[in-house]
């Protein structure tokens, strides 16, 4: 079942913008460690 | 049920029909996992293969090339993508590859703190400005040269001096083009990308080029966000940096050209009624064009630069340095998924089944416009030591 016209209707942009907060928000409350390279 | 939300309708992004592209149909969340989880395979090889000839290499005493993750993962892709072909199934994930290019882009604000977007960001729109008024004179009077109809001269000059793909796709409904010149254009950008990847670094290398000067040529000659990325990762992880700066300072004027182009073909009265309608609020026609994902970039840096501050209340609001470092860690983890998809898309056959003309046309200005830039790139690099 899909929603259509919901909030969560959003373009690439904003989910772009929506996941990189959520994940500043995780690694800022120490939610969230990384590995790098 | 969970799971099968509205997710990101790509379709308008990736025209079904666009050589090169992976048709992407409108999916739940659990639909895209496979092509998600293929793109982390593909980056993932790549960036195992970097290792173990590197480990090889040192074991065995040899000296090996050091080639980047980067291109073993546009290989990886590649080969599937013109072998076997990419399943239906994976589709859908793989069309996510543009997402994960801008959330990387937004991520990788951490890495920059304002003053530094200020300074390059500013250096990079000078040269934008002077590289843009060549390539669209250049562009237009090799397309009239070659005899290509108006519209896909347009699109060719648009997509090789602002923002590639994007570019092309938001022109085509503001000069009425058709889906053949647009698919054409886009066709045209993504081979000549493909060719900048393996010939930028070689170029790069041979001149001892810096990584800020090297990544500004990347960011300001290389058309489409992905590959710019990926020539600028290609060279180095600090190179890679740059190039997103420079191209996201030319994605930001996105707006700017195509509302040029649009007054220009509507004053001639070769606009269609709806293409014109557009043009009656200025600032919403600006607005709907602007890349938002690059206010996100702004914001990410904005914290990472509050965090740096010496005084403890304005730095207690930003990032602190480990935070900046898991931020960057996240960023080359999604640009890892988005080499993958550069590769996974890449369709050689269709790519160059364009017609040699559009080709042509698109391959000497690319030539052109890289010659140019890094000219002025190198002249920006004696006078402000970039």
């Amino acid at each position: 079942m899909s929603i259509p016209r919901t909030p969560l209707s959003l373009s690439t942009d904003t989910w772009a913008i929506v996941l990189s907060l959520a994940l500043a928000l995780a690694v800022r409350a120490g939610l969230l460690k990384t590995v790098g390279w | 049920m969970a799971g099968s939300l509205d997710l990101p309708d790509l379709r308008t992004e990736y025209p079904p029909h666009a050589p090169g592209r992976v048709p992407a149909e409108r999916t739940s969340l659990l639909g895209l996992l496979p092509g998600i989880l293929l793109l982390a395979v593909v980056g993932y090889a790549g960036k195992f293969v970097e290792h173990f000839i590197n480990t090889y290499g040192k074991a065995h005493h040899y000296v090996l090339p050091n080639i980047e993750y980067v291109l073993w993962a546009i290989l990886f892709g590649i080969l599937i993508s013109n072998t076997v072909g990419l399943p239906r199934i994976f589709r859908s994930g793989v069309a996510t590859y543009e997402f994960w290019l801008k959330a990387g882009i937004i991520l990788l604000g951490a890495r920059f703190i304002l003053g530094d977007i200020l300074k390059l960001g500013g250096i990079s729109l000078a040269l934008v400005f002077v590289a843009f008024a060549f390539s669209l004179t250049f562009m237009t009077w090799l397309g009239r040269t070659f005899k290509l109809g108006p519209q896909l001269t347009t699109l060719l000059a648009v997509g090789s001096s602002v923002c590639g793909v994007s570019a092309i796709i938001a022109t085509q409904g503001a000069i009425d083009a058709d889906e053949e010149d647009s698919s054409t254009a886009i066709a045209a950008i993504l081979a000549l990308g493909a060719i900048s990847l393996f010939t930028f670094p070689l170029i790069g290398h041979a001149l001892h080029m810096s990584d800020r000067a090297y990544g500004l040529w990347a960011g300001l000659a290389v058309d489409n966000t992905a590959e710019a990325t990926a020539a600028g990762a290609l060279y180095s992880d600090a190179a890679g940096k740059f190039a997103v700066l420079a191209k996201t300072c030319r994605n930001a004027l996105i707006g700017f050209v195509v509302l040029a182009y649009a007054i220009q073909w509507a004053r001639k009265g070769l606009a269609s009624r709806a293409a014109t309608a557009q043009l009656e609020n200025k600032a919403a026609f600006l607005w709907k064009k602007f890349p938002k994902f690059v206010l996100g970039f702004l914001f990410i840096s904005l914290l990472a630069t509050l965090g740096s501050s010496t005084n403890p209340h304005i730095a207690a609001l930003g990032f602190s340095k480990p935070q900046l470092t898991a931020l960057g860690n996240l960023s080359r983890w999604a640009f890892l998924l988005t080499f993958a998809g550069v590769g996974l898309r890449t369709n050689l056959k269709d790519l160059f089944k364009q017609g040699a003309r559009p080709f042509l046309v698109g391959a000497v200005g690319e030539v052109a416009i890289a010659a140019i830039t890094l000219l002025l790139v190198l002249g920006a690099n004696h006078f402000f030591h970039l």
